[in-house]
C-alpha cells in the first residue's frame, strides 16, 4: 500500500523538498537536465507502465503524450487538472498536501516530452490549504534551480504557475478548465478540435490529472515494468481510492489495481457497527451505483468494475448501508448536477432541472406511477447529446439507481415515504435536501 | 483544401476537407434543424438541435461543429438522429412559455417551425416553468427573456459583428440568462440585427410590438436610402402602412445585416406632420386646395416670379430618388435655369462631381490598411464601417485623422486629433513625407512644408500597405477648405498607391451626381442662389431648418416678400409652413418606385411598398405635371421605368478640385462643426419615434476641449447654439464639435 503517490506519507514532513529529494525525488528530472533521457524513452516507458489517466476517463497516458505535436512551432502548454470536485473524492487534495513535488516533477517531465515551456496547475477553488502548500513547494523547486528558464545551462525551460479556481464543478472538465484558466466563464468547449491541437490560448496543450502527473516520476525512476507489475492486466500500477460513506474509517488508500473491493472495505475499517452493505458507487457520483453483491465480487481495476456494470472513474468509493434511502440519495445527487450544470447546452441545462424536480416531487410525497419511466426517458435523452460528459454523469445515477432499486422508488411513490424509514423505523428528516 | 467524398442521407457528395456537415447539408438542400448555428456567426454547438448520426461514432454529433472527413457516412434523418433531435426539441420546449398567440415572433418563429416537425403534441413536463425577469435593453428591442432558448446568437452577433460586448450570458445552469451587462441598454448602430438573428420571440422589434401578425403583412422587396450602401430590405406592411423593415440578404451589399437607421426609420412615415393635402398660401393664410388649383398656383407663381428663367432655383435633399432628381433637373433646364443643387449642407462647393471612390464594398474587407479622415464611420456609414471592421479583425491597421476621438468598434493605431482648419497643413505634411520617402520630387506648393514625426508615421503606414484605402468622411462637408483637402487626399492616394473611399456623400447623392443635379458651368450653386436674384424656388424634400449649411440665410431668403417658394414635401414642418407658398404633398420612402445608386455604383430599383397617405402623390408624377403646366416638352412619361432608363443614360460631370493655392482658409478662428447625429439626417428618420428615444438618437452635445471652452467662456452643460456643452479632452483645440439631433439655433 501507498507505494507511488503516497510513498512519503509515513516520513516526517512528507511535503517538504528535503523529504522528497531524500527519497529519490527529482532524480528523473535531473537526468533529463543532464541529457540522459529522451522524450521517446519516456513515452515508451509510460506505455510499458500501463498508466491510464486518473481523472476518470482512463485514457492511456503514454499514448496521450505521444499524440502531442511536440515539433510544432510556437508555444505549447502543460496543464494539471487539480480541480478535484467529484463528490466522494479527495485523494488529489492529499497528493497536493503530502507530495506536491511529485506533481511538479511530473509536470516538468511532461513539459520536456511535449516541448512545452509553461505549465499551469489549476487547483480547486476550495483547496486553500493545498494551494498554499503547493505554492510553497513551487518556491522551493525554483530555489533549487529545478524550474525556470535554461535550467542548468541546458536546453530545457519550464515555468510552472498555480491557478486557484472559483468553485465550479464543471471546471474539472478539461476544456471548461482551459476556459476558466483563460479568464472566461467555465464552460466546456465542443470537440473537435481537441486540446492536444487547440488548447490553452489556442495552443497545443496536454492536460492530465494530479495523480497521473504524481505517478510519472516514480514510474520513470523504477521502470514501467515495475509499475505495470504492481497492478493487473489493462490496469497497471496502483490507484488512490477515497473510501467514504458508511465505513468506520473513511480515508484515502493507495492500493494496487486489482485489489478486491472487500479488501478495500476492510482497510477502511469495514461497515459501521450493525449495518449491512446495500450499495456501492465505485468511481464517484457520476458512475453507476452497484448492488452489494456485485460490489463484493469485484476487484478494483478498470475491467472488473466495468464488468460489474460501473466505472473506476476517479476512484471515489461511496459505501451505502441498509439505512440509506435510495430515493433521497438520488435526489441529492440529481440536485448536485442540476446545480453544477453550466447551462450552455440544452439537454443538460433543461434536463438536469427536470430530473431533480421530478425526484424532489417524489420525495415530497407527490410522485406518480409514470414518473419512474419518465425519469428514465429524460435520462436517456440527455445521455450522449451534450457538449461534455456532465450530461452522462447526471443520467448515470438515475438509470442505475432505478435499475437496481426500483422497488424502493415504487414504494416511495405509493406510500409517500421511504421503505427504509418504515423498515428501520428511523426518525429522519426526509423532505429536506 | 483537399476534396473529399462523403455520404449524406444516401447521397454521395463532394466536399472540402474540414467543411462542417451542416454546410454540406445546406448546400445539398438537406434540411437539418438548428437554432444556434448562423452562417455569419461563429459556431457555438450549444443548442444541440442539429445532432446527426455519423456512422461509427457512438453518440450523435452536432452537424454545425463536426468537420466532414473522407468516407464519412452521415444520416440526418435515421432513428438515432431523429431521437436526438426530438429529445433536444422536448428539452427546449419544457421551459418555453408557448405563448405563441401573443408573441410577435409567431408565424416566423424558428422554434415554432421546427417544433411542427420535431415536437410532440402533448408535453410530459409537469413541473413549474421558468420565468425570467426582463431588464429592458432600450427603445428599439423588446425583450421577453422567458422565451429565450439560450442559443447565444445575439451575444455572438454583438461580440463578433457589432463589436460590442454588451449582451452576455450570465449565471449558470438553469439560471443562465441572456442580458446586457450594463443597464443602459444596447448602444449599437446595428443593434436591430439581434432581432433578426433571434430564432424565437425573446428579442422582437419594440416599435412593432402588437402592431400586426407576421402572416397578415405584405412583404415587398425594397432598398434603404439612408446611406451610401443601399441595404436590401423587405418592407412589411399591413392595411397600407409600413409596420416593419427587415434585412434582405445580399452578400455583396449588406450581407444579412442592416443598420438601425434603415430598420426603424419607417416609423417617421406615420408621423402626424405628414403633408396630406395640397396647400396654398394666400395673403399669408394657408388654405387647402385640390391638386389642380395647387399646381396651377405653383406654376403661375414660377411664371410670374421667375420672369427670366435664371431667376428660378431648384433644390432637393440628397434622399430623393434617381427619377425625381432627373425630372427635376430636366424641368429646370428646359425652363432655362442652371440653378440646380442638392449639396445643401456643404460649406464649399466644387464645380464638379465629388471625388470618385475606387474601391467596392466587398473589396474593403480585404484591405490591409485604412486612413480615415474626417469621419465617425460607425455612425455615419454603419455598413461601410462594418466592412472596415472585418478588415481590421483580419489584421488591417487603421489610422484616423479626426477632430474628435471617436469610439470605433475596431482597434485603431494612430488617432490624430486635428481641428478642421488645420487639416490642410496636416495633409500637406503627410503628402510631403510620402514624397520624401519614395524619393519623388514634391510639387512646389509643398516646398515650405516640413513633416514631423507623426506625419512620417502616417506616411509610413500608407506606403507600407500593399492594399490600403484612404477614407474621406462626411465631416469634410462643413469644412470651408474642402476642395483643397479633397485635392490633397487625391494626391496622397496616387502618391502612395491607395484606393479611395469617398463617403462624404450620403443618401442617394450618387444618383444626384449621375443626372448632374448641380449647376453645370454658369448656374448658381446651393449657396450662391440664396441671394437677391433668385425669385422662385422649387424645393423637393427640403427642410429649411435642418438641411442647409447656413439655414438662417436660407430661411431669410425664402421668407422674403418677393420670393415664391414651392415645396414638394412629405412633411409640413413649422419652418416650411413659414417659408413656402405652396406645399405639394409628396410620397415618401417606400411609397413610390425609384432607384438608388450605391457606393459600388449599382443602380438598385425598387417599387412602391404602400400607397402614399392622403392625397400625396409620387414626386416624379408631380414634377411631370408641373412641367406640362409650364408648357415644357419631353415629359410624356407613362411610368417611372421610362424615366429611369432615360436618367441612366446621363453622364455625370467630371470631378473638379481647383488648386486654391493650398492655403488654409483661416486657422486663427475657433471653428464650429455642426454634425447631425445619425437619426437626425433626413426628414423621415428625424420623425421616427423609437430611434429618437434610443441612446444614439439622443446624442446631443457640443464637445469642446478645456482650453477652448475657456476661450469661449463655456462651462459644462451651458447651451452652445442650443446644444449642451460637454468639456472633454478628446477634442481638437480651437474647435467645437456639435454632435446633435437638433437644428442649429441662431
Amino acid at each position: 500500500m501507498n507505494e507511488v503517490c503516497f510513498k512519503n506519507l509515513d516520513k516526517e514532513n512528507p511535503a517538504s523538498f528535503a523529504t522528497y529529494e531524500a527519497n529519490g525525488g527529482y532524480k528523473v528530472w535531473r537526468k533529463i537536465l543532464n541529457r540522459e533521457l529522451t522524450p521517446d524513452e519516456i513515452i515508451s516507458e509510460l506505455k510499458t507502465s500501463g498508466l491510464r489517466g486518473r481523472g476518470g476517463a482512463g485514457f492511456p497516458t503514454g499514448l496521450k503524450w505521444s499524440f502531442m505535436p511536440r515539433n510544432q512551432e510556437g508555444q505549447k502548454y502543460v496543464v494539471c487538472n487539480s480541480d478535484e470536485g467529484e463528490p466522494g473524492t479527495c485523494h488529489d487534495r492529499d497528493i497536493l498536501r503530502y507530495n506536491p513535488h511529485s506533481v511538479i516533477e511530473g509536470m516538468a517531465i511532461a513539459g520536456f516530452v511535449m516541448n512545452a515551456t509553461v505549465g499551469y496547475n489549476y487547483i480547486r477553488g476550495e483547496f486553500m490549504e493545498p494551494y498554499y502548500l503547493f505554492e510553497e513547494a513551487l518556491k522551493d523547486a525554483y530555489e533549487a534551480g529545478l524550474l525556470g528558464k535554461n535550467l542548468h545551462g541546458s536546453f530545457v525551460s519550464f515555468d510552472l504557475y498555480t491557478h486557484l479556481g472559483a468553485g465550479a464543478y464543471i471546471c474539472g472538465e478539461e476544456t471548461a478548465l482551459l476556459e476558466s484558466l483563460e479568464g472566461k466563464k467555465g464552460q466546456p468547449r465542443f470537440k473537435p478540435p481537441f486540446p492536444a491541437n487547440v488548447g490553452l490560448y489556442g495552443k497545443p496543450t496536454t492536460i492530465n490529472n494530479t495523480e497521473t502527473f504524481a505517478s510519472v516520476p516514480e514510474i520513470l525512476s523504477r521502470g514501467g515494468q515495475w509499475f505495470a507489475d504492481l497492478g493487473v492486466e489493462n490496469s497497471g500500477g496502483t490507484k488512490c481510492f477515497s473510501v467514504t460513506g458508511s465505513v468506520k474509517h473513511p480515508a484515502n488508500f493507495e492500493v494496487p489495481m486489482g485489489t478486491p473491493f472487500s479488501k478495500l472495505l476492510e482497510l477502511a475499517g469495514g461497515l459501521k457497527e450493525g449495518r449491512t452493505l446495500k450499495a456501492v458507487i465505485p468511481g464517484g457520483s457520476s458512475t453507476p451505483v452497484l448492488t452489494a453483491e456485485a460490489s463484493m465480487n469485484m476487484t478494483m481495476d478498470y475491467d472488473s468494475i466495468a464488468n460489474a456494470g460501473s466505472m473506476l472513474g476517479a476512484g471515489s468509493v461511496i459505501v451505502m448501508d441498509d439505512t440509506t434511502c435510495m430515493v433521497k440519495s438520488l435526489t441529492r445527487l440529481a440536485h448536485f448536477y442540476y446545480d453544477e450544470s453550466c447551462g450552455q447546452c440544452t439537454p443538460c441545462r433543461e434536463g438536469t432541472g427536470w430530473l431533480y424536480r421530478m425526484l424532489q416531487r417524489i420525495l415530497d410525497g407527490n410522485g406518480k406511477e409514470e414518473d419512474l419511466d419518465l425519469l428514465l426517458s429524460v435520462s436517456e435523452k440527455i445521455n450522449g447529446n451534450t457538449i461534455c460528459a456532465l450530461g452522462e454523469a447526471a443520467a448515470a445515477p438515475v438509470e442505475s439507481f432505478i435499475k437496481h432499486f426500483r422497488d424502493e422508488f415504487e414504494y416511495y411513490i405509493k406510500n409517500g415515504k421511504s421503505i427504509v424509514e418504515d423498515e428501520h423505523n428511523l426518525i429522519e428528516e426526509v423532505s429536506s435536501v | 483544401m483537399s476534396e473529399i467524398e462523403i455520404e449524406i442521407d444516401g447521397n454521395l457528395v463532394k466536399a472540402n476537407q474540414g467543411d462542417s456537415i451542416i454546410n454540406i447539408a445546406d448546400r445539398e438542400g438537406i434540411d437539418v434543424p438548428r437554432f444556434c448555428y448562423h452562417k455569419k456567426l461563429s459556431v457555438a454547438a450549444n443548442c444541440r438541435m442539429c445532432l446527426v448520426d455519423v456512422e461509427g461514432v457512438p453518440k450523435a454529433q452536432p452537424a454545425c461543429s463536426t468537420p466532414a472527413a473522407n468516407g464519412m457516412k452521415i444520416h440526418t434523418k435515421n432513428d438515432k438522429a431523429k431521437f436526438a433531435q426530438k429529445a433536444v426539441m422536448e428539452f427546449l420546449l419544457i421551459n418555453h412559455p408557448l405563448d405563441c398567440p401573443i408573441c410577435d415572433q409567431g408565424g416566423e418563429c424558428e422554434l415554432q417551425d421546427v417544433a411542427m416537425e420535431y415536437g410532440s403534441d402533448v408535453s410530459k413536463f409537469n413541473e413549474g416553468k421558468r420565468i425570467v425577469p426582463d431588464k429592458g435593453i432600450g427603445a428599439l428591442i423588446q425583450t421577453d427573456m422567458t422565451r429565450c432558448i439560450h442559443c447565444t446568437r445575439c451575444v455572438r452577433f454583438g461580440a463578433e459583428v457589432a463589436g460590442i460586448v454588451e449582451m452576455g450570458e450570465t449565471g449558470r445552469g438553469e439560471g443562465v440568462k441572456i442580458e446586457p451587462f450594463l443597464t443602459e441598454g444596447i448602444q449599437s448602430e446595428l443593434s436591430g440585427n439581434m432581432i433578426d438573428v433571434c430564432p424565437v420571440g425573446a428579442l422582437t422589434s419594440k416599435p412593432f410590438r402588437y402592431e400586426a401578425r407576421t402572416w397578415q403583412m405584405n412583404a415587398v422587396q425594397s432598398v434603404a436610402r439612408h446611406d451610401l450602401v443601399g441595404s436590401n430590405i423587405y418592407t412589411q406592411s399591413y392595411r397600407g402602412k409600413v409596420k416593419r423593415v427587415v434585412a434582405r440578404d445580399n452578400d455583396s451589399i449588406n450581407e444579412t445585416w442592416i443598420s438601425d437607421r434603415d430598420r426603424f426609420s419607417y416609423e417617421g412615415l406615420n408621423h402626424e406632420s405628414r403633408a396630406l393635402k395640397p396647400k396654398v398660401k394666400i395673403d399669408g393664410q394657408w388654405q387647402e386646395a385640390d391638386w389642380q388649383e395647387a399646381l396651377k398656383f405653383a406654376t403661375d407663381g414660377i411664371k410670374s416670379n421667375a420672369k427670366s428663367p435664371e431667376q428660378l432655383g431648384v433644390l432637393a435633399s440628397k434622399y430623393a430618388s434617381l427619377e425625381e432628381f432627373y425630372l427635376l433637373q430636366k424641368l429646370a433646364r428646359k425652363y432655362g435655369s442652371e440653378n440646380i443643387d442638392f449639396r445643401l449642407d456643404q460649406a464649399q462647393l466644387s464645380n464638379g462631381s465629388s471625388l470618385e471612390s475606387t474601391i467596392t464594398l466587398s473589396e474593403i474587407e480585404s484591405i490591409d490598411h485604412a486612413l480615415i479622415v474626417g469621419s465617425y464611420t460607425r455612425l455615419e456609414q454603419p455598413m461601410i464601417n462594418h466592412r472596415i471592421r472585418k478588415a481590421a479583425l483580419n489584421g488591417a491597421s487603421v489610422n484616423t485623422i479626426n477632430s474628435k476621438k471617436f469610439d470605433f468598434n475596431f482597434k485603431t493605431g494612430l488617432d490624430v486629433l486635428t481641428a478642421p482648419q488645420k487639416l490642410i497643413p496636416m495633409l500637406q505634411s503627410v503628402l510631403k513625407s510620402i514624397h520624401n520617402k519614395t524619393n519623388k520630387d514634391a510639387p512646389s506648393f509643398l516646398s515650405k512644408v516640413s513633416p514631423e514625426d507623426i506625419h512620417n508615421k502616417i506616411a509610413d503606414d500608407l506606403i507600407d500597405s500593399s492594399n490600403g484605402v484612404i477614407v474621406l468622411g462626411e465631416h469634410l462637408n462643413s469644412n470651408s477648405d474642402s476642395i483643397a483637402i479633397t485635392s490633397l487626399i487625391d494626391q496622397i492616394a496616387s502618391a502612395a498607391d491607395l484606393k479611395i473611399a469617398n463617403i462624404t456623400l450620403s443618401g442617394n447623392s450618387l444618383s444626384a451626381e449621375k443626372v448632374c443635379f448641380m449647376p453645370n458651368g454658369k448656374g448658381m450653386s446651393a449657396t450662391s442662389m440664396l441671394n437677391e436674384s433668385t425669385k422662385a424656388f422649387l424645393l423637393m424634400d427640403v427642410d429649411c431648418e435642418y438641411d442647409f449649411f447656413d439655414s438662417k440665410s436660407a430661411q431669410d431668403c425664402f421668407n422674403k416678400e418677393d420670393v415664391f417658394v414651392i415645396a414638394l414635401s412629405s412633411f409640413e414642418s413649422q419652418s416650411l409652413l413659414s417659408c413656402a407658398d405652396v406645399i405639394l404633398p409628396m410620397a415618401s420612402f417606400y411609397e413610390t418606385s425609384g432607384t438608388h445608386i450605391n457606393f459600388d455604383n449599382q443602380a438598385q430599383s425598387f417599387s412602391a411598398s404602400v400607397k402614399s397617405p392622403g392625397d400625396s402623390k409620387p414626386g416624379w408624377k408631380i414634377i411631370k405635371v408641373m412641367a406640362d403646366l409650364l408648357d415644357l416638352e419631353g415629359f410624356d412619361y407613362i411610368d417611372s421605368t421610362q424615366v429611369r432608363e432615360e436618367a441612366l443614360q446621363s453622364s455625370k460631370i467630371k470631378s473638379s478640385f481647383d488648386d486654391l493655392g493650398h492655403e488654409s482658409f483661416d486657422d486663427s478662428q475657433i471653428m464650429t462643426h455642426w454634425q447631425y447625429a445619425p437619426y437626425a439626417t433626413d426628414n423621415v428618420t428625424r420623425r421616427a419615434a423609437a430611434l429618437k428615444e434610443s441612446n444614439i438618437g439622443m446624442i446631443n452635445s457640443a464637445f469642446v476641449s478645456e482650453v477652448t471652452a475657456k476661450k469661449l467662456g463655456l462651462n459644462d452643460d451651458d447651451l452652445y447654439f442650443g446644444v449642451p456643452v460637454s468639456i472633454e479632452d478628446s477634442v481638437a483645440e480651437d474647435y467645437v464639435f456639435v454632435h446633435t439631433n437638433q437644428a442649429r439655433k441662431a
